[in-house]
């Protein structure tokens, strides 16, 4: 179980005009397994991300996930993004709705679940959050912790396969960071299958299987946490974790 | 006798030119900017849509119209459009159907490009993320659009429409010129009767001013009104 790829990346490239941004990447990822992408900024990390649930649509190559191509004719990529959960750098929670229909609002539309069903489920993770006195709050009036940790919820709510995270903790403020990768340390535990952008390099190291450096659109280095933070091999990684260690 | 002695008189017994004339703009107003915001709401389909040939027509449409004076505008519709076939009826019922409709027509027409502008930078103010984050948790464009982006759109664009109402009830003052009896040419009536200019202009501006204020403090408490409902 532990060996079946869940998504596998083919010969992956993106260009902007004429800015190759992504270069032939191939790579695959394990069910369970949580992998972090760091990299210099600009070198392609969040369109990486972006291409695998074809929110960047790829200039050529092929993303699998689970065996289907999503970039296939006639895939409905609607149904494919409902088993694979974003979370973005500035949360993006529906500014329209509070919480609660931020949590139940996709479940309820697009998997018909019923709203006491939809809604008794969200409460219940806004509880383990401690958050369930928040459940009429709109956004504009949680802290940027809670609104990151809620996306979680929100992406969690349509029982992903995957998860993939750009930057969560970036727009944070420092004290809130911990709050939030406490919820995807939980999240990891549970054997959710992630694939994390950050910059949070004691994070990638205690909680990855594998870490990947993505330097000018290629995967410069793919190795165990253990292995990528103490015996790098790319030359490039070794002064870009010179700069940030 | 006074200014404010002369103002009095005329309105005491002009008062149905000047009420005759506002009831006619607030018609041909609501008309304009509800006609306008059907078709302006279609023009900013066609203009943020992927068909390239509408969207081409429509952005000339929305430059043309608001690059080109109103009263061209309106002097094309109601001496133009005849020319080439294009007749309103005359209703018995309601006198002077046929220039009333040529009014609404070049009104709409022209409010039509100013709202289609409206729509657009309400749904383009609308931040990408919230599209972004519709679309990756399965939602589809139109699902994404009806759930996420108009309600928010909204917000931004009431107020600007309500500008545009406002706008529209000041600027229909032109359609006086192809004889609609609007408040303006209720107004021209009485100047041409008494040879009071001042006062019956100050009359007119003064209803105009009601007109707009009115609108605009409706406006402001509906956008409270939305404010407080989220
Ligand atoms: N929509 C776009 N249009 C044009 N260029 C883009 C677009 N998105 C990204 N780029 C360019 O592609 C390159 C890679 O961007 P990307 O956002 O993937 O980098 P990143 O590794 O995530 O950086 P950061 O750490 O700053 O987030 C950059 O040069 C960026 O300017
Ligand atoms: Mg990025």
């Amino acid at each position: 179980m532990q060996d079946k790829n869940i998504i596998q990346v083919r010969n992956l490239s993106k260009n902007f005009g004429h800015l190759e941004v992504l270069k032939d990447i191939s790579i695959d990822f394990k069910e369970k397994e949580v992998v972090s992408i760091i990299g210099p900024s600009g070198g392609g990390k969040s369109t990486f991300l972006r291409c695998l649930n074809l929110l960047e649509k790829p200039t050529s190559g092929s993303i699998l996930f689970d065996g289907t191509d999503l970039c296939a004719k006639g895939v409905d990529i609607n149904k494919q993004r409902e088993r694979i959960g974003m979370v973005f750098q500035h949360f993006n929670l529906f500014n329209n709705m509070n919480v609660m229909r931020n949590l139940t609002v996709a479940p309820v539309k697009i998997k018909k679940m019923e709203k006491e069903e939809a809604e008794a489920k969200a409460m219940d993770l806004l509880k383990r959050l401690g958050l369930e006195d928040k459940a009429d709050y709109y956004p504009s009036q949680l802290s940027g912790g809670q609104k990151q940790r809620i996306a979680i919820m929100r992406s969690l709510m349509m029982d992903p396969d995957v998860m993939l995270f750009d930057e969560p903790t970036s727009a944070l403020d420092p004290e809130m960071i911990g709050e939030v990768l406490d919820v995807m340390k939980q999240l990891a535990k549970s054997g959710m299958t992630m694939i994390i952008v950050t910059h949070e390099m004691r994070f990638a190291r205690e909680v990855s299987s594998r870490v990947l450096f993505l330097d000018g659109g290629k995967v410069d280095e793919d190795a165990t946490a253990k292995e990528f933070f103490t015996h790098p091999k790319s030359p490039r990684l070794i002064s870009f974790l010179d700069k940030v260690l | 006798m006074s200014f404010f002695e002369q103002i009095l008189a005329l309105l005491v017994r002009y008062y149905p030119y000047f009420l005759d004339g506002v009831k006619n703009t607030l018609i041909i107003s609501a008309l304009s900017v509800v006609l306008g915001l059907f078709s302006g709401t279609l023009m900013a389909v066609m203009r943020m849509g992927r068909i390239k040939p509408l969207k081409w027509i429509a952005v000339a449409y929305i430059e043309f119209i608001r690059g080109t004076p109103l009263m061209v505008q309106l002097m094309f519709i109601f001496y133009g459009l005849p020319m080439i076939g294009i007749t309103f009826p005359d209703v018995s019922f309601i006198p002077n159907f046929s220039r009333f409709m040529a009014g609404v027509v070049a009104m709409s027409m022209n409010s039509c490009a100013y709202i289609a502008e409206v729509i657009r930078s309400g749904i383009q103010a609308v931040d990408v993320g919230q599209m972004e984050a519709a679309r990756s948790i399965g939602f589809k464009s139109g699902e994404s659009m009806r759930l996420v982006i108009l309600p928010q759109a909204v917000k931004n664009i009431l107020p600007a429409l309500g500008n545009e109402f406002v706008t529209v009830i000041k600027e229909s003052s032109i359609v006086s010129v192809i004889g609609i009896s609007d408040l303006m040419y209720g107004t021209n009536g009485v100047i041409a009767i008494t040879y009071r200019s001042l006062p019956a202009l100050a009359i007119a501006a003064i209803m105009y001013f009601i007109m707009t204020f009115i609108g605009s403090r409706l406006i402001a408490i509906l956008e409270k009104r939305m404010n407080h409902a989220r």
